[in-house]
């Protein structure tokens, strides 16, 4: 297996962002000029599903798969999104990506807007990332004087237009009916599925959202084909995985490996390993929704697989020593999912709140025999008939936690 | 600045709710009942759904905001900087409770992830951000707005 394999973070740090000419001096825009002159929207989602590459957002939904069920769709009026509102606590990779290669981005979403046969592509950024947002803009601008985009891109019968708009600061927003309501002027709540969003999305047109980590794989799926990328990585979800890691390690940074990878590797010859006279205590894997890992699984495999006993979620690892305060992290947890419950459904909205409240109160030392039960009955609960998945993650971290160190989170003497 | 000025560079669409508000937001540091129901009327919608989506975001708000915002990310990554050590430094600094709504002079807000996780504990006073801030730096910080 190659191991310097690089296909999202290739350009970082070796181009300027901010000009287009970097950008095509490396072969950039090729992709899509291929696209235009030599395949056709059929052929291009061929590539996509030989590739086997899978969404990036967390879910590991099969890209092709999303893109076709648009495609054949005979709807004129499509549309296509871009996510980039990430707000998972830890996660820093989308804007890690427009930072240092925004025009990759902007390549795969014109792609992927025309596979799918959109006439308009939406970015949706998280409204915290100002510097991002002004970045897109720019990019966006150049790529409009190239003529990659806008009317008859290339002189081709193609056209696309871009519109970024920016969220107001909400984590449910990433879901992606959630994201939908946002744009079209409603409370970002999520909607029933089905019907899907690929069928009746934004405005109720048939309608395709990809992370945008998943769009930066599509520039390189489409010069080297997607048979080739089909050989990277492990063979359930094939390609590279930027995984960023943080916490009690040496270098803490956004790296990129291919899935499959173990998180062992991840952690002591990417990250350097654990700091110096640290001890390793466990690991959550996907940001706050993530699950524990402890020192006997660290052999574990990440990658994207139904079966999995750890989701990978959006990538990101905190490594956390024995010096932390596990009441910390159990009330940091709940205070962000309880104020990013929707309020839609009771079973979240109240849960997500009194399980907050016991977090506080096991942070003060005031946990009565009653909490312990209720502990129980909530993560039920949050876990069985929440209406969108965000109960259900509220639920995985603060379940592990106590299923694996009782001891600690009572204060129960050894 | 008037709200009708902000209204008239939007077009009337659905889509145009949300860039709207966030104008009204930055320019007034709030969206007040009376600021909903112009847009409402605006859009030809019910002050209703105007108002569920300024009372839904983070950053909407629908009451005057205090001269002073202190606002603390306890993320996990922060959290186990020990971000929490920061915000109890903070509130006896101040004499205030995170989260307390109703002082009119300072308020101390615990937000979420802003994707500045390498470098965190991340405070934000005013609009500026200060990372890796330690409970001995919250002094130095709050020295120059009080």
């Amino acid at each position: 297996m190659e191991k310097e394999i690089k296909i999202i973070t290739k350009n970082w740090g070796q181009i300027n962002p901010n000009q287009i000419a970097d950008y095509i001096a490396v072969g950039g825009y090729i992709s899509l000029e291929k696209f235009i002159k030599e395949m056709t929207p059929a052929l291009a989602l061929e590539e996509i599903k030989l590739s086997g590459l899978c969404g990036r957002g967390g879910a590991g939904f099969p890209t092709g798969m999303k893109l076709e069920s648009v495609q054949k769709e005979k709807s004129k009026e499509k549309y296509f999104i871009c996510n980039l509102d990430e707000s998972e606590p830890g996660t820093y990779k989308d804007r890690s990506i427009v930072d240092c290669d925004p025009h990759m981005l902007l390549e795969g979403i014109i792609i992927e807007a025309l596979i799918v046969g959109a006439c308009k592509a939406f970015i949706y950024v998280n409204g915290n990332y100002q510097k991002q947002i002004a970045i897109l803009e720019r990019v966006v601008g150049q790529a409009q004087e190239k003529n990659f985009l806008g009317e008859k891109i290339l002189g081709s019968k193609y056209n696309l237009e871009i519109e970024i708009f920016v969220g107001a600061g909400a984590y449910i927003c990433g879901e992606e009916t959630a994201l939908i309501n946002s744009i079209e002027g409603n409370r970002g709540e999520p909607k029933l599925r089905p019907p899907f969003p690929t069928q009746v999305g934004l405005f109720g047109k048939p309608t395709a959202v990809n992370n945008a980590e998943t769009i930066a794989n599509i520039p390189w799926i489409i010069a080297r084909g997607g048979k080739k990328y089909a050989t990277i990585g492990s063979k359930k979800s094939p390609g590279t995985k930027l995984f960023i890691i943080n916490g009690s390690v040496k270098n803490p940074a956004v790296f990129e490996a291919p899935l499959g990878t173990k998180l062992s590797t991840l952690i002591d010859e990417y990250a350097g390993g654990v700091q110096k006279g640290k001890e390793f205590w466990f690991a959550q894997v996907g940001g706050s929704s993530g699950r524990l890992v402890l020192k006997k699984d660290l052999n574990m495999k990440l990658e994207y697989d139904r079966e999995a006993k750890v989701s990978l979620g959006s990538g990101a690892i905190l490594v956390i020593d024995k010096t932390v305060d596990i009441h910390e992290l159990l009330l940091s947890w709940m205070s962000f999912f309880r104020r990013e419950s929707c309020g839609k459904c009771v079973p979240c909205r109240e849960g997500t709140f009194r399980l907050w409240e016991i977090a506080k109160r096991l942070q003060d030392g005031e946990i009565s025999e009653r909490d312990v039960i209720a502990i129980k009955d909530i993560l039920w609960t949050l876990n069985n008939t929440t209406f969108c998945p965000l109960g259900k993650f509220a639920a995985t971290a603060f379940g592990d936690a106590i299923n694996n160190f009782q001891k600690e989170i009572y204060r129960l003497s050894k | 600045m008037t709200v009708e000025k902000i209204l008239l560079e939007f077009d009337p669409k659905p889509k145009n709710i949300l860039p709207v508000l966030k104008k009204i937001n930055a320019g007034f540091g709030y969206v007040s009942e009376k600021d909903a129901q112009k847009v409402a009327d605006y859009f030809l919608l019910p002050l209703s759904k105007i108002y569920e989506n300024a009372s839904f975001y983070d950053l909407i708000k629908t009451k005057r905001q205090p001269p002073l915002v202190i606002q603390v990310c306890s993320g996990a990554n922060c959290a186990v900087k020990s971000a929490y050590g920061v915000i109890s430094e903070i509130e006896n600094y101040l004499h205030i409770k995170a989260g307390d709504d109703f002082n009119p002079k300072v308020k101390l807000e615990v937000i979420s992830c802003l994707g500045q996780c390498g470098s965190g504990p991340v405070v934000i006073v005013n609009g500026n951000v200060f990372t890796k801030v330690t409970p001995s730096s919250v002094d130095d910080i709050l020295r120059n707005y009080v």
